[in-house]
């Protein structure tokens, strides 16, 4: 991990200065506001849509509001994490600033590190700080929840992200071509969520993990360790794989 | 001392030999150009010294540290610089050298002072604070100089460094390349000849994956002398001309205009003979000599006798 530091600390400009850590913030920010904010007036505004045939909806609940941030994040959450890192590597690579920082006295590791490290954060600090503001905005609005469960779905929902990051780091190596290297990134991340549909199967794959966080949130008491543990496992094994890739490539 | 050696160095592409077997000593504190045509192995020699390739034999030693993969102790003595050096274009120049000399764990306050240093050498000073986004081409090649350089590197690799260049630019980069030889050995990769013929005290040729000659650029044009000799005289040499033509060493003379002014030309049989015996013929001639030369070729005929001919060391 030589020169981790220095390389973590260019990435981190990077983030703020490339506006990618603000446009991140913003987006999440979005979802964290506007997710109570429509589940507590949309009834009011059908209803004013449509005087003449009532729709009768059930009083929103403070839980059906934190699911839906909380699925939204997973989904367009996740496709924006693809959308930063899909050219982190590839792109360096295609020009020739990955070539010049590694012909200096840095590893390969930490050239990979740094950039998960800075991603990762800048995506941990978005949700971080979207969550606490659907996390008031839905207390304020709609009603009373627990932050411990908010916590600890943020938390495993944290955790899927930073899988799909190292995931798609890992393509952003294999290809030369950013564009290609996101669309085989999503593309293995949606087919492994898929599978986490399968019974039994799915409760090892990363996908459990969102599952096991709307089950915190229904209070069914359902853990799955197996899946958070497969899920670290193989980013864990994207990250290691992901410098041997680079270096088997003889840039 | 020896500053790059390789043994036996060989890359294979598949069925390609990209580099066959390359045997090479450069020497401390030259300009070593590396001269071939496109596709010669010019790039795979420098990705291989550089440890960004791993070769399918042989080995390299550069800077005492044997050239292998993960060796941060040999990219600590050496410096690169890319074909196309890119950058961040969000960094300043200044921002650039600081970073790089981070990379290179260099103390905060060297940091700061060699960074102006490689700034002011490379006459980007007053660009220091400028985002890179705007530097031009030539202003980007004289930062990805400095960059290599931060580090004071035993050996500074430079694959093409003027091959973007306009002239002004050519000439800039190249007077930086000739005063760094003080301090560091520079291997330079390069199609240019007029670039080697200029800067570089020593030449390797390379032509399909293997190394021609190694040599001086003098030495290359003493042995690639065509047995031409013009002379030049004050007074019409015709009468001496004619002498000439019944020389039985000598294959032609002819009386040529060079310069607007009448001058002989000579090939002889024999270049031996002729060197010996040909100031003796012009004495005796009572002209007044005005030039004498031995016609030597410059760097592109030699590498196109050398390239094409396929002459060995």
């Amino acid at each position: 991990m030589t020169g981790f530091l220095p390389l973590l600390k260019k990435e981190i400009i990077e983030q703020w200065r490339s506006y990618r850590l603000l446009i991140a913030a913003s987006v999440f920010l979005l979802f964290g506001i506007s997710t109570p904010l429509t589940l507590k007036y949309m009834p009011e505004i059908l209803k004013s849509l449509a005087s003449e045939f009532p729709i009768e909806m059930p009083p929103p609940t403070a839980a059906q509001s934190l699911a839906e941030f909380t699925g939204t994040i997973g989904q367009v959450g996740i496709l924006i994490v693809v959308l930063v890192a899909m050219g982190a590597v590839a792109n360096e690579m295609r020009r020739s600033t990955g070539v010049m920082t590694l012909s200096k006295p840095v590893s390969y590791a930490a050239f990979i590190m740094a950039k998960f490290a800075a991603i990762g954060l800048t995506f941990i600090v978005s949700l971080a700080v979207s969550g606490a503001i659907c996390f008031a905005y839905t207390v304020w609005l709609i009603g009373g929840a627990s932050p411990a469960v908010f916590t600890g779905m943020s938390l495993l929902l944290a955790g899927f992200m930073l899988w799909s990051l190292a995931v798609t780091l890992l393509f952003s190596s294999l290809f030369k071509n950013s564009v290609a290297a996101g669309g085989a990134a999503l593309g293995s991340i949606i087919a492994i969520s898929a599978l986490s549909a399968i019974p039994v199967v799915g409760e090892y794959l990363p996908g459990a993990l969102l599952k096991w966080g709307n089950d915190l949130l229904a209070g069914t008491g359902e853990v799955y360790w197996w899946g958070l543990g497969v899920t670290a496992g193989l980013t864990v094994l994207c990250l290691l794989l992901t410098p041997r890739v680079l270096r088997r490539k003889e840039l | 001392m020896t500053a790059i050696k390789t043994s036996n160095l060989t890359k294979h592409y598949g069925a390609v030999k990209a580099l066959d077997g390359l045997n090479l000593e450069v020497p401390e504190n030259v300009v070593f150009g590396f001269l071939g045509p496109n596709g010669a192995g010019k790039t795979t020699t420098v990705k291989l010294l550089t440890g960004f390739a791993r070769p399918t034999a042989g080995e390299a030693i550069v800077a005492g540290q044997r050239v292998r993969d993960g060796n941060l102790a040999l990219k600590a003595l050496t410096g690169f610089l890319p074909d196309v050096p890119d950058f961040y274009e969000w960094m300043t120049g200044q921002e650039f050298l600081q970073y790089v000399g981070e990379l290179h764990r260099l103390p905060g306050a060297e940091i700061k002072s060699r960074a102006a240093e490689l700034l002011e050498l490379v006459a980007l000073e007053k660009a220091a604070k400028r985002r890179i986004g705007g530097y031009s081409r030539g202003m980007r090649q004289r930062l990805g100089i400095a960059q290599a350089l931060i580090n004071r590197p035993k050996v500074l690799f430079m694959d093409e460094p003027t091959s973007a260049l306009d002239p002004i630019g050519r000439k800039e980069v190249l007077d930086l390349i000739s005063r760094l030889r003080q301090n560091t050995t520079v291997f330079m990769s390069t199609h240019i000849l007029s670039d080697v013929e200029r800067v570089c005290d020593l030449v390797g040729i390379i032509d399909k994956g293997k190394l021609v000659t190694v040599s001086t650029v003098s030495a290359l044009q003493q042995r690639y002398a065509r047995s031409i000799f013009e002379m030049e005289f004050i007074e019409n040499p015709a009468a001496f001309v004619a002498t000439l033509k019944n020389i039985a060493w000598l294959a032609d003379a002819a009386l040529v205009n060079l310069n607007g002014k009448p001058a002989v030309r000579v090939r002889a049989v024999d270049i031996g003979i002729a060197r010996r015996e040909l100031p003796r013929l012009v004495s005796a001639s009572g002209l007044t000599l005005e030039r004498y030369e031995l016609s030597l070729p410059n760097l592109e005929e030699i590498f196109v006798e050398i390239v094409k001919g396929g002459q060995t060391k």
